[in-house]
Order: structure tokens, then sequence, then C-alpha cells
């Protein structure tokens, strides 16, 4: 969407991981945008956090041990 | 000939209705008024009739000239077979059941909208629906993009104010209910979320 920004998208196995995942984002003020999952990755009416791939470690990094990461990958 | 109306210092949207009027009943006319929101939205009301509304700058006054242009913007009875497409929020969450997963749902349709062809053409907010409109809102920087690709978003000033929210709105246009119900109505389709 915004050029000269590469993304990645964390996908979870639950709705409720996202929401969680969402929620650490925020306080970690890690710059991110709830959306829902690409047609091309699943058909399913998921949710996945999208942030930009310079967060990448200190996006593992809070979630590691918390919420449990299906995958990321690049959007 | 040109009547000239005098709408300063009346109260929203005593301007509008008093220019609706006066479109239907001549072909120019003149508006004044003392303020910015009703500035836009007596503009908006000769556009939405087909007229052209032009502007000029007064001392804490501006006088709106309005000339038909007898363009297809004029409203006619009946219900539209195609006409644009309006997507109305009445709340700040997506759907009825959980707000936290209201709130995650909306944020999505607001991303997907940036997304998705063929876009709405206007975009209009209500009661808590407003929120979504206002500094804080996840989705002021979707809302924004959607302004630039040309959408109209317009909001309830009357909820705006219902929740001391009027000087924080970010996206879109101080809207009244005239305008609501106008732009409602000469939808092709209207679609609520």
């Amino acid at each position: 969407m915004t050029s000269g920004n590469t993304y990645l998208i964390a996908l979870f196995p639950s709705t409720s991981g996202a929401l969680m995942a969402e929620k650490l984002f925020k306080r970690e003020g890690i710059p991110h945008k709830i959306i829902p999952v690409p047609r091309q990755i699943s058909s399913d009416c998921g949710v996945c956090l999208r942030f930009s791939v310079s967060e990448r470690e200190r996006a593992e990094k809070t979630l590691a041990g918390k919420v449990d990461i299906q995958d990321i990958c690049p959007l | 000939m040109t009547r000239e109306i005098d709408a300063r210092g009346l109260a929203c949207p005593e301007p509008v209705m008093l220019a609706k009027k006066a479109i239907e009943e001549a072909d120019d006319c003149v508006i004044i008024v003392d303020n910015e929101a009703a500035r836009d939205n007596v503009c908006r009301i000769a556009k939405s009739q087909g007229c052209t509304a032009t502007v000029e700058e007064g001392a804490g006054t501006f006088s709106i000239r309005i000339t038909a242009d007898g363009g297809p913007g004029k409203t006619e009875a009946g219900i539209p077979s195609t006409g644009p497409t309006v997507v109305v929020f009445p709340s700040d969450k997506m759907g009825q059941g959980d707000d936290e997963l209201g709130t995650v749902l909306i944020k999505g349709f607001f991303h997907a909208l940036g997304e998705v062809s063929p876009k709405p053409d206007t975009l209009i907010f209500f009661n808590a629906g407003v929120k979504l409109t206002v500094q804080g809102s996840d989705v002021l920087e979707d809302l924004h993009s959607l302004e630039e690709k040309g959408l109209t978003i317009l909001v309830c000033g009357t909820c705006l104010d219902f929740y001391g929210l009027k000087e924080e709105i970010r996206a879109g246009t101080v809207s009244n209910m005239y305008d609501i119900a106008e732009t409602m109505l000469s939808a092709g389709k209207v679609i609520r979320i």
C-alpha cells in the first residue's frame, strides 16, 4: 500500500492470538496495522498483523513465549 | 432575478434549508452565511441539486451564489435504479456481539476497502460511528487515503457534538441530517455496516 516500505505479516492460529499480539505491539510501540489475511495466503476470514521488515526482530522478541505465531511472511 | 437570503446568525441546518428552498424557487440566488460549516453545507446542497456554487468571502461572511445549470444532478421523483453507492457506519464496530472482535473487524474492513474495487462513492458516519473519524481512531490513515481516492466522507455533526468530539474530527466533512438523508435517498445502493 505505502510505497517504499516493505512489510511482513504475522499470522496466528486464532483471532484471539492476533488480538493479543496487537496489544503487545501497542505496548511496545511497534508500528503495525491489523489487516485481513490477504486472499493469496488464505481464504479464511482471518486477521493478521502487518509491520515493517525493519521491526522483525523486535516483533519476534515481543511475541516470543506469549503468543503462538503460525508464520511470519512477506506481504 | 437574483434572490438574496441572509442566513447569518442562523444555526445549522437552517441555512441549508433556506438554500434548498431558494434553489427550488429561483434559478439564481445568493445566500449569505457567517461560518465555514454553513458555507460547505450550502455548497454541497447546491451541487447535489445540479447547481453551481461560487463563494465570495467578505469580512466574517461568505456570499454563496448559486446558479442552476439544469444539469443531470437535479433530483427527480422515484427511486434511482443506478446511482452512487453509499456505505453507512452507525457504530465504530463491525457487527454486533463481541466489542473487541467488532473493533478488529472494522479495522480490517477499512483496510480491505482501500484494496478492493468497485469503491463506494460516499461513506456516512453517525452515532458511535463518528468515533472512527476522530483523533486517535485506528482507521484515520485508511480514511485519508480513501478521501484522496475521491470518496466523500460525511460525519454527523449532531453525533460529534453529543460525544464531545467536535474539535477532534480528523477525516471527512461535518454534515447534517438533511445531507445524510438526501445522500441515502438519492443513492443507487446503501450498505449498512
